[in-house]
Parts: C-alpha cells; structure tokens; sequence
C-alpha cells in the first residue's frame, strides 16, 4: 500500500430539500488499496459516490483527484482522467450484445468513437484485442455474442465492471456490486475485485452491505452514519468500534463476521 | 442483412424507382406526388437520425424544413439565384438554425427537448406569418422554379426532370444516411439512447455527439425542404407549424423508427395515402388521426421494424451457438420502436 | 400612452390567469403519470362547443359553465382508461404522439359537427358592459373571468393541500408505488388526476370561447403558450405554472402595447431568457447531468 493519495474529497456537503444526504464528510484512498464505504441504509454513501464521480455536483467542499481539483469538473472528463465506475443498478446497454457494451467505452477510449470511419487495419486490431482482452478478464468471452438485456444478473454486473476498465481507469467506483447476486455470482465478484488491485494495480473504492465481504475484501474502511463521517480504520478496528456495532441494527451484523 | 444483399436491395429499389415517370401513368398516378415521395422521405431521415437511432424527442424539425423551403422561396425572389444554389440556400439556413437552437436544445433531455423543439419551431413560424412584406404572410409565397445548371446552360426543370434530381438526392442521402448510422459515431448515438449516463461514464461528452446529429438532422430536414419548395413552387408558414413536424414523425412511426427503410416507406404511405383518401372524403384528417393512435398504441415498431423482429426472432429460434464467429462490424438493427 | 397601460396590465393578468390554468391542467396530468397532453387545447375546444350547444337549446351561460367541464371531464376519464392508460408504461412522448393524434381526430370532428366557420358565442347580458373606475373602465366580464379563475386556481390550492385526497394525489406524484402500498386504489387516482386536469381545461374553455370566440382550432391557440408557461415555470411545479402564466401573459400584453409584430414570438424570447440563466425553469428540479 503507497502512501500516495489518489482521492481526496474534503468537506463535502449535500443537500436534498433540507435534508443534508452527505454532511461534511472527508475521506482520502490512498493509492493501490481496497477501500471500503460502508454504513446503514440512507447514511449518504451514492450521494457521496455521485459527488465524486460527478454525477452531482456538491453544495460545499472539494474533491481531487490525481492532484487536480475536479469538484465542478464534467463527469464524462472524470473518466478521462482516470476513473471508472458501476452502479447499483447495473448501468448497461441493454439492446446491445455483450461484445459492443465493452467495446464502445474501448473505441471511446482509443478516440475512435467520434468517427465517421469505422477504422480498419492496425487501429482495429488494437481495438479488437483489447475488448478480447477485457472480456477474457471477467471471463464473458463465451457470452459476448449475447444481449446483456438476456444476460443473468450477475453477469450483467461482470458486463458493467468490464465497461468501467475500457478506458484504462487508474480508480474504480464500485457502487454496490454484490447487490441482487446469489451466493455463487457473489464469490465471483470478489474474485474479480481482488484481480482488480493483484493483477491490475488499481486502486478500489467501494460501497457495500454485505459485511463479510467488506471485512474479508478491504484494507481500509470508511463508516458513514446519516451523512457523517462514523469511523475510519482496518478491518479489525472497525469490526471491533462500539460506535460501528451500534449505528447497525444489531451486533449480530458483526459479530458473525 | 449481409452487405452485399443490403447493395443488392438498394440496387433493386433505385432501378424501380428510375421506372417512375413510366409506372406512374399507368396507376393514374402523378409524377409529382412521386417527386414528393423522395423529397419526403429526406424530413423523415432527418427525424429518424434524432429520434429513432438517438431517442430524442425531434418534434421540431418541421422548422428546418421551413427554413429549407423558404430558404430556396427568397433566394430565388429576391436574388434570382438558380436551382442548385437555392436548395444549397435553403440547407445552409437549416444549418444556421441548428446552429442557432443547439445551444439552447442541449440544455435538457426528454419531455423539455420536445416541448422546445416545438416552440422553436413556432417562433420561426410567427416569423414568417408577420413578415408579410418579404415573405408573404399567410398566404405565402408564390415563386418560380429556376433553371438547373451555371449562367449559361439553362436547363429548365419540368416535372419529369424534377423526379429525377429528387430521386438522385434520395439516393444520395440514404448511402449518406447509411454511413453515418452504421459509423462509430452512429453506434453512440444508439446508446446514448439506450443509457446516455453510461455513454458519459465510458469519457465520451454526449453533448457534442446529439450536437452533431442534430446539424445534420438539420441539413437533411433543409433540404428536404428547399426540393419541397421548389416541387411546389411555394412556401407557406404551415410548413413550419408543430403539425407538419408531428407528420414527419407519424411518417417514422409507420415505416419503422430506427431502421433505414422505414423513412421511405413511411412516406410513401403517408404521401400517397393522404392522396388517394383525400379524393373519397374531406375527412382524411380524422383517418390520420386514427391510424397515429392506433401506431401508437399497437404497432410502434413500424412496418419495417416489425418486418425486422421478425426476422431476428426466426434467426434466435435456431440454434445460434454463443462460440459461433462473431463480426463485430455486423448491421446493428435497432428498430424496436420509438 | 399611460392610458392605455392600465387595461394592458389588467389584460395580460387575465391573459396570464388563463395560461396558468391551462398549463395547471398540462403540468397535473403531466407529473403524475408524465403523459404529454397535446389534446388538451381539444378538450378545451370541446367544452366550448359543448357550452355554445347547451346554451342554444336554452340553459342558462351559469349551468353551461359548470355542465360543460363536467361532460368534458367525462370524455376525458374515458379517453384516459382506454388510451392514455396503457401509455404509463413507455417513455413521455409516446403519449405526446397519441395525444397529437387524438387532436387531429378531435378537430376534425368539431368541423364536422359544428361547422368549419367559427360559431358565435358571447356572454349572456348579466355580464356584458363595462364597470368604471374613474380612470379606466374595465369589461364586466373580463372581471368576471378573473373572478373564476382565481377560485378556480384557489380551489385547486386548498383541494392539493388541505384535503387528505389531494395530498395521496401529491404524495402519488413523489412514489406511486409507495401510495399503492398503502391501500390507495392508483387506478382510481389516475382517472380523478386526469379529469381534474381535465376540468380546468374545460373551464378555460368555455371562458375562453366567450371572449375570444370559438372555432375549431380554438383551443391549439392556448396550448403552446401553455406548454411555454410549464417550461418557464419549471417541470414538476405547480406554482412555477402559475407565476409563469401570469408572466408570459403580462409579457404578450406589454409587447403588444409597445411592438406588436414581436406579439407572439415575445414568450418564446422570454422562455429563451428562462432557459439561458436558468436551464430547470423558474422553479423546476435540478437535472442530472453534470
């Protein structure tokens, strides 16, 4: 784990109509990690995700990343420099085959989408192969002939982590990637997240509420609680924190774990 | 369709097409309501590209299209310009009004693009309703057809003549058309419609995508028009009403939204039906009225796109292996409706 | 030039009073379900006739006023359980495009029944003349037709807010699913969202008729600045259509005072403006694209 901090949000509010969703909340990932936002239903954490990944725009604070403010930056330039991310829902082109999914965000990526030539020869190949490449990864390639709309749950999700990498990310936003899987689609994930920072070298930023998976997954765990900062640590101080243990209905959530 | 089937096709259809001035005496049918087959068939494109392929809600176009045709109406009153050089005035006044809107259009999505679209549309209509002195008001403007070809050839354009440039456009523009839907740009326009969030999150800015499409659902709308207005020899503000643009997008409808086929067809039926209907009753309007619901309500793929699913769910029931070789570059149909 | 200020002012408030209702009508019917009505101006249409019939076989202009809206609002539930209904599901403009159908259907069918020519219909005599103020004199019935639809808006305020039906009504706009959870037959709510918005049609309708005078195109001519006022006053909020109708009104009668050739394009300008500093509309919810 380096010491370099990717992300730095810092003070960061949001308000809906009077109620503040995200209240002052400051979080840095550091390079290379697993980090972990976790808290109870409603405790701000998309509202926050959507404030980093520029879906919305904050009422106060900062966001940085890679050293430059990108707090009113477009979200669409976020992922040119750099960041990647999923939804709870997973955010797909339902019409299209599996295989165009990935390779759109690829050809955006290689400044092929904006043509009026769809490109041949050495350009495509390049294209090719990494769309080959993105799909061996999640392990879609058998699928990609396939409407993502026909696709399983779970590899639905697999699809959009596939999309997010196709413009070489250095940061990925997870928002809930377990939700809606079975047991079996769950385990997959995780192998895939764990691939993100083993064989990738990315830094991981996630929300989540299965806490066996947070726990077993993450370095580094930031706790939200009705939009303020609750807590920050490892694994082992977070499951240990009575404040944690309390702002969740029941110990048994962490006790098990 | 492979490619060569789908050149095969349009072979096929412009060879029968190039028939026209010989079919048509035989069905009792007039040359010029062909010439207004083709030149209509530009206005859907245009609204199919926005609306079809993109999922905008296009409601406006009729102002280009009035833009077109007024374009060629006063250059030729007033500048006394020939045959190309108006249809190329009336485009660049579309042009210039996709220009003028985008700005504005690109602010919203959905039901606010539409209602703009519209009123937008409106503004250029009370325009040309209140300029009576320049562009006749509403009565509109009376002008003569000028003659194809620079200074010195003057080759004057009848009916007959007409069809033909009319038919050479139209070819021109579905190649055209063809291009840009199946181009990698034509691709991100499809899913923008789709997820226009995930197209962003993927580093591409929509913005400049739909602003582009729309310039160049403008410049196919203009020159439809301007080609309308010189087969009509006259430009009138209804053309620029909402109404005229809820046609062309009943017209989409009918042939198949997001399929390329389907502007013509669509035309084609609404031209000639609108025709046809209107010489048994003066209530051809409630007939059109009824077959927009009943498209709306049952049938919104369209002839073509229903043609479309067709096919694909023959294609699916057999046993289409997942490992089978893929091309990447294969036609997407998207025809699924509005 | 003063002098004609004052009933211009007074004018454009009615006009605006007008708008406001109208576009009350689109914006309920709009963010409950999110249908596009663009056969609104037809149903306003069809009160009017409605009215001008009833009127000529011998009622009074006062049952005509209420009875009319009513049938009107009955053609409309109808029209909202077999064709608007099964629309909920798509996307907005596959009801703008069903709708826009049903209004080509529905002007057709005025020119069938009533006459292509426009038919006289004037406010009974208890209404007609002027009132003086000294400084101005005011139509009796222009007081008239603001008189109504300040109840009319006021009604629609207090039935929204102080009634427990008009708050499932607001309450379905937030979460239909929640509403229906709770036991709030939906179905029902729909067909009452609908003639609601219905009946404020048609009693712009048959006020309209009286002033303007009725034809079969009658009612397109209050749609669009309706659908302006919506936009100005901001999607999903009723009292942005109220404010944006007075000052869209306001804004036509004052540029017919000082330039009457920019008349009609002039709320089109201001929308532009609205658009420009303020993208959502005066009072419209913020987008989603960052």
């Amino acid at each position: 784990m380096s010491d370099e901090i990717l992300l730095e949000a810092n003070d960061i509010t949001k308000a809906f109509g009077g109620v503040r969703a995200v209240d002052d909340v400051s979080i840095a990932v550091r390079e290379g990690t697993i980090h972990a936002l976790i808290g109870p239903n409603g405790a701000g954490k998309t509202t926050f995700f959507n404030a980093i990944s520029g879906f919305t725009f904050p009422d106060h604070g900062r966001v940085t990343f890679r050293g430059t403010d990108v707090t009113r930056t477009r979200n669409w330039r976020r992922i040119e420099m750099g960041m990647g991310r999923t939804f709870q829902t997973p955010s797909v082109f339902p019409e299209l085959t599996v295989d165009e999914n990935v390779r759109l965000g690829v050809r955006a990526h290689a400044k092929q989408a904006f043509r009026l030539r769809t490109p041949t020869g050495a350009a495509a190949a390049a294209v090719d192969a990494r769309v080959d490449e993105l799909l061996g990864f999640v392990n879609l390639t058998a699928q990609r002939g396939r409407l993502v709309a026909e696709l399983a749950h779970g590899s639905q999700r697999l699809c959009e982590i596939a999309m997010s990498l196709s413009t070489d990310p250095v940061l990925v936003l997870l928002d809930e990637p377990m939700a809606g899987l079975a047991e079996a689609e769950t385990e997959r994930i995780v192998g895939v997240i764990r691939d993100l920072r083993e064989r990738l070298g990315l830094t991981v930023f996630f929300v989540e509420h299965n806490m066996r998976v947070v726990l077993s997954l993450a370095e580094q765990i930031t706790v939200l609680d009705r939009g303020r900062l609750l807590a920050e640590g490892g694994p082992q101080e977070i499951a240990a924190n009575e404040e944690v243990r309390r702002a969740y209905l029941g110990r048994e959530v962490l006790a098990s774990a | 369709m492979t490619q060569g089937r789908e050149i095969a096709v349009f072979a096929i259809a412009l060879v029968v097409l190039a028939f026209g001035p010989l079919i048509c005496p035989l069905i009792q049918l007039d040359i010029t309501i062909l010439s207004e087959v083709l030149v209509t068939t530009l206005a859907v494109l245009s609204v199919n590209l926005l609306l079809g392929y993109t999922g905008l809600p296009a409601f406006g176009n009729a102002a280009y299209f009035g833009l077109g045709a007024y374009g060629a109406a006063l250059s030729v009153t007033y500048l006394h310009v020939n045959f190309e050089f108006a249809v190329l005035v009336g485009a660049a006044a579309a042009v210039a009004g996709g220009l003028l809107l985008g700005p504005f259009l690109l602010r919203r999505r959905g039901i606010y693009f539409g209602l703009l679209s519209i009123a937008f549309g409106q503004v250029f209509y009370f325009i040309a309703y209140r300029y009576t002195d320049v562009t006749g008001g509403e009565d509109g403007m009376n002008f003569p057809r000028p003659s194809l070809g620079p200074g010195f050839a003057h080759i004057s354009i009848k009916e007959v003549q007409f069809y033909y440039i009319a038919l050479i456009v139209f070819a021109v523009a579905m190649v055209a058309f063809r291009a840009v839907v199946r181009s990698p740009f034509g691709r991100t326009l499809v899913a923008i419609r789709q997820n226009e969030v995930r197209v962003r999150y993927l580093g591409l800015d929509t913005d400049r995508f739909i602003f582009v499409a729309l310039l160049i659902s403008a410049l196919m709308a203009g020159v439809s028009g301007a080609l309308f207005g010189l087969l009509i020899n006259f430009a009138y503000p209804l053309i620029l009403d909402w109404h005229q643009s809820g046609n062309f997008v009943l017209m989409m409808i009918l042939g198949g939204a997001g399929t390329i086929w389907g502007s013509l067809v669509g035309a084609l039926i609404y031209v000639i039906g609108k025709d046809i209907i209107s010489t048994i009753t003066p209530l051809w309007q409630i007939f059109l009225g009824a077959v927009f619901v009943a498209c709306v309500l049952g049938f919104p793929r369209g002839i073509v796109g229903s043609i479309g699913a067709l096919v694909r769910r023959r294609a699916v029931s057999e046993d289409v292996s997942a490992n089978e070789a893929f091309d990447a570059n294969a036609p997407i149909e998207v025809g699924r409706g509005v | 030039m003063l002098h004609d200020l004052a009933p211009q002012l007074f004018n454009g408030l009615v006009l605006g009073a007008f708008y406001a209702i109208v576009a009350l009508g689109l914006s309920l019917i709009m963010n409950l379900t999110g249908t596009i009505n663009m056969a609104h101006g037809s149903f306003m249409t069809l009160a009017g006739y409605l009215a001008y019939s009833l009127v000529l076989r011998g009622t009074s202009f006062w049952f005509a006023l209420l009875a009319a809206p009513l049938i009107a609002v009955m053609v409309g539930v109808a029209v909202e359980r077999t064709l608007v209904r099964p629309l909920y599901r798509r996307e907005p403009f596959y009801s703008l495009l069903m709708t826009f159908g049903l209004s080509l259907i529905a002007e057709e069918a005025f020119r069938l029944i009533w006459g292509a020519n426009g038919v006289p219909f004037s406010p009974p005599a208890a209404l007609a003349g002027t009132v003086s103020l000294g400084f101005m004199s005011f139509p009796v019935f222009r007081i008239f037709i603001a008189v109504v639809l300040i109840i009319a808006i006021a009604a629609l305020a207090f039935f929204l807010t102080r009634t427990r039906y008009g708050l499932r009504l607001r309450a379905a706009v937030q979460d239909t699913e929640m509403i229906a959870a709770l036991g709030t037959n939906t179905q029902v709510l729909y067909a009452v969202n609908f003639g609601l918005g219905i009946f404020l049609a048609g009693i712009a309708g048959v006020l309209a008729a009286a002033m303007l005078g009725l034809s079969s195109t009658s009612g397109n001519a209050l749609l669009m600045p309706a659908f302006v006022t919506v936009i100005i006053g901001g999607m999903g909020s009723l009292f942005g259509s109220v404010i944006g109708g007075l000052l869209i009104g306001l804004t036509i009668s004052m540029t017919t005072l000082f330039i009457p050739a920019a008349s009609e394009v002039s709320m089109y300008i201001l929308m532009a403006i609205v658009l420009m500093v303020r993208p959502r509309g005066l009072f419209g919810e913020e987008g989603i694209f960052g």
